[in-house]
């Protein structure tokens, strides 16, 4: 059998840095799997090779067991992959609708001769993947947020709205790079609801997390990165018992 | 009352380049110096097949000179999805010059220096329109068809895509959008505008010569689109109008002509370091 999310030998070199070394893991269908380890461990690069953002110098990405080898960022959310950003890299001029209502696939009038020479039909389907796009905001909690642009949105509605935007894509694999940092208490739990009701509803998560309460609430298995190498891979309770792993992680301070 | 039409008329065919650069400048994000020469190659290829042996009627004439430049338009603009903003400019800026040397020194296609005299009005239908305001009536026609399809566009999801685009380019093809694709075709409809804009213009002054498409007038298409207020079909409307009623406004205070020229210039350049200062929204612009 296959695995669902394939990841053998991934090698990145960024001039004389090696952020990537003989990187290998694979990831279960339907699982939230969080990617931890210390800063420049690689976890981003993972992301941004397996998303089709950076090309690695070696190795290779499978997903259902179709190689994503070579494929641009696009044809990757075609493939069912999508990502949040870090530094989420949200529209924010545009209002919260609007940055779902770019994920959403398959628009009519995405180019300028339909919206030209069939305005009609442009406005009545543009009016139904308004509906789309607004049930995924209220699914994510912000459908009172809708009209308002995102710069004025405080920063956990902009980290729910970076989901909301990847969920728009309709892919069934979500990489999403850092959820929960930087969130009060109460926008804390409520992401974590919220990654758990994606996950129920048929979604496999790949979630890069720092903060171990998090990784121990929501995570099924955890694949601890160090060197731009897999180190471990376990249950969170195997993870953050390991003694050399704390070590490593927190550099000797406990 | 000829006055007015003139007025009105070139003013419409700036509309049409107010378009052209404001989608490129304003909605994309793409900062091109070069829509004049884009706009010169228009007018140009209208001159050429209407002053032809066997002459060509208009609207076949302006159908090629439209889609010349809309591959022109994105070969010009290929080079800003390779190199970034601030790049950009300089690569542009070239390609400005190089339009200018080339309308300027191809003597047997553009006429050098001394220009093109005596293009035909335009006819349409085996009518001939010959009057000023048959043709206001025919550049309002085409300069409404034109406020018609960029607001059609803003509003249709691929507005929203080249809006999300100018912002964060890696966060639309993380959203699945082909980032490239929707860059080529907002150059192409730029292009279509600023070609049919040059044959509108030819026909309508029947004299071209390079100064209408040089640095400087590419730079009076930035100064509309600043002015009037980028991003917005307003805008695009009211830069133009506002710009060319200028001139005009200067002949009536008691000016030397040796120095009118020169003082529409500073004007312009005024107007834009006050406006990018105080109102970089221009005055029907998006507000920011």
């Amino acid at each position: 059998m296959s695995a669902y999310l394939k990841v053998s030998g991934l090698e990145k070199r960024f001039g004389g840095l090696l952020a990537l070394q003989d990187c290998s893991f694979t990831i279960a269908e339907r699982r939230i799997t969080c990617l931890v380890g210390p800063n420049g461990a690689g976890k981003t690069t993972i992301f941004n090779v397996i998303t089709g953002f950076l090309k690695p110098d070696e190795g290779s990405v499978t997903f259902r067991g179709r190689s994503l080898d070579g494929l641009a960022p696009q044809a990757v959310v075609h493939a069912g992959i999508a990502r949040t950003f870090q530094n989420l890299r949200l529209f924010a001029d545009l209002t919260a609708l609007d940055n779902v209502m770019v994920g959403l696939p398959r628009q009519f009038a995405e180019e300028p001769l339909g919206a030209i020479f069939r305005p009609l039909h442009a406005a009545r389907t543009q009016g139904r993947r308004r509906e789309e796009a607004l049930e995924i905001l209220s699914h994510v909690g912000l459908a009172d947020r809708a009209t308002e642009r995102v710069r004025n949105l405080s920063y956990g509605e902009q980290k729910l709205l970076t989901v909301a935007r990847v969920l728009a894509t309709g892919a069934e694999l979500l990489l999403l790079d850092e959820p929960a940092s930087g969130l009060s208490a109460g926008a804390l739990d409520n992401i974590m609801a919220l990654l758990r009701r994606l996950q129920n509803e048929g979604k496999t998560l790949l979630v890069v997390e720092h903060n171990t309460r998090v990784v121990q609430q929501i995570a099924d298995d955890v694949l601890f990165l160090h060197q731009g190498h897999l180190m471990a891979q376990g249950t969170p309770q195997q993870i953050i018992a390991d003694p050399a792993l704390a070590e490593i992680y927190f550099g000797g301070a406990i | 009352m000829d006055f007015w039409f003139s007025y009105i008329t070139l003013a419409e065919i700036y509309v049409l380049l107010g378009l052209s650069t404001n989608l490129l400048v304003g909605i994309v994000g793409i900062f091109s110096v070069s829509q004049a020469a884009v706009f010169g190659v228009g007018a140009y290829i209208v001159a050429h097949f209407l002053l032809a042996p066997e002459p060509m009627s208009f609207l076949p004439a302006l159908g090629i000179a439209a889609a010349g430049c809309v591959v022109l338009n994105v070969l010009v603009t290929l080079p800003s999805l390779r190199i970034s903003g601030d790049y950009f400019v300089v690569t542009s800026f070239g390609i400005q010059l190089l339009a200018t040397a080339v309308f300027t020194n191809w003597t047997a296609g553009t006429g050098g220096a001394n220009g093109l005299p005596g293009i035909p009005p335009p006819d349409l239908f085996n009518h001939k329109l010959e009057s000023t305001g048959q043709l206001t009536l025919l550049c309002t026609a085409g300069a409404g068809l034109g406020c018609l399809a960029f607001f059609l566009i803003m509003r249709a999801p691929f507005g929203r895509l080249l809006r999300a685009i100018r912002e964060d380019e890696s966060a639309v093809a993380a959203a699945g959008k082909n980032v490239l694709r929707a860059k080529v075709s907002a150059a192409a409809l730029a292009g279509a505008f600023a070609g049919v804009a040059g044959g509108l213009y030819a026909t309508f002054l029947s004299f071209i010569d390079p100064s209408s498409f040089d640095l400087d007038a590419s730079i009076l298409l930035l100064t509309m689109v600043v002015v009037g207020g980028a991003r917005t079909l307003a805008g695009s409307i009211i830069g133009p109008f506002l710009l060319l009623a200028l001139p005009q406004i200067l002949t009536l205070l008691d000016i030397p002509t040796t120095i009118a020229a020169a003082m529409r210039q500073l004007l312009y350049g005024m107007l834009l370091i006050l406006f990018m200062m105080f109102r970089p929204q221009g005055l029907a612009g998006e507000r920011l």
